[in-house]
């Protein structure tokens, strides 16, 4: 609470924060990084997992962060300050506290991530994934409320959340948020016009977030 | 009975109900006791994101971690 208010009050003295671009995979987060890179956001990634028929824009991911859980030093993250960087949801739990963060947390429908994760899994010859899928919504959930408590409980995190279906629907509404999320000066019609709806391509039929 | 720093939650009477006679059956000592249970045994899933390992298998399969 204390620390919260005097970083209202007196600013931050860890730099500009890292934007991170969170959520489950498949959830849209390679969407809104191609967002944020349209709007003039700086991105931290290195392209070495290339556009594939599951995400034909791009993936704009940072190799280094699947390690997070494991290593030590993670200093390399402060390059990111004032850039936006991927990171799934279940690594948020290990990003360092000597950095702010403005999480962009995207959420969708369980059901269309799944299927959309199977689909991949299927392609990048993975095995079977098509049982335990009633404990993986659930696993799934639990990760939702954990980020969600995380963000609340750290002081030096700030959360907005952006559902995949709306970002759809209303690209312009979303652009303005997160742009206004970010501080704002930002190109919020390059966000909008980066939005491709023809990507979303599991759909659930009762269309719930 | 509970004991200490505790504080009244409302509920449902018909859940009451039910949780009392739950709690009866499976020998706890009050419905308070079996619901304090409850709540601390789910907390843990989203306080302990250790022990997730079917999330971790999978985002392996998907080459979100290593």
């Amino acid at each position: 609470m204390l620390e919260s208010l005097r970083r209202r009050l007196f600013g931050s003295r860890q730099g500009e924060p890292i934007v991170i671009v969170s959520g489950l995979p498949r959830s849209g987060t390679s969407m809104m990084m191609k967002m944020l890179e349209a709007g003039g956001v700086p991105i931290l990634s290195d392209g070495v997992r290339s556009a594939d028929v599951d995400n034909p824009k791009g993936y704009f991911e940072l190799e280094r962060i699947k390690d997070l859980e494991k290593e030590t030093d993670k200093s390399y993250l402060r390059e990111g300050r004032g850039k936006a960087v991927k990171a799934i949801s279940f690594l948020i739990k290990d990003l360092p506290d000597d950095n702010d963060y403005r999480v962009i947390f995207m959420r969708r429908d369980l059901d269309e991530v799944l299927a959309s994760q199977d689909k991949m899994i299927a392609r990048l010859d993975q095995g079977d994934t098509s049982a335990e899928q009633e404990a993986m919504k659930e696993a799934y959930r639990n990760d939702i409320v954990r980020t969600r408590l995380l963000c609340k409980k750290r002081a030096n995190f700030e959360l907005i959340e952006v559902h995949y279906r709306v970002a759809i629907e209303d690209p312009a509404a979303t652009a303005r948020a997160v742009n206004a999320f970010l501080g704002g000066g930002f190109d919020e019609a390059a966000m909008r016009e980066a939005v491709d709806a023809s990507l979303y391509r599991n759909r659930s039929r009762a269309g719930g977030a | 009975m509970l004991r200490g720093n505790s504080i009244k939650v409302k509920i449902d009477r018909d859940l009451h109900d039910r949780l009392r006679k739950v709690a009866d059956v499976a020998g706890y000592a009050t419905a308070e006791e079996f619901i304090t249970h409850v709540l601390e045994k789910e907390m843990l899933h989203f306080e302990d994101a250790g022990s997730d390992d079917d999330i971790r298998d999978r985002l392996k399969g998907l080459g979100y971690i290593s």
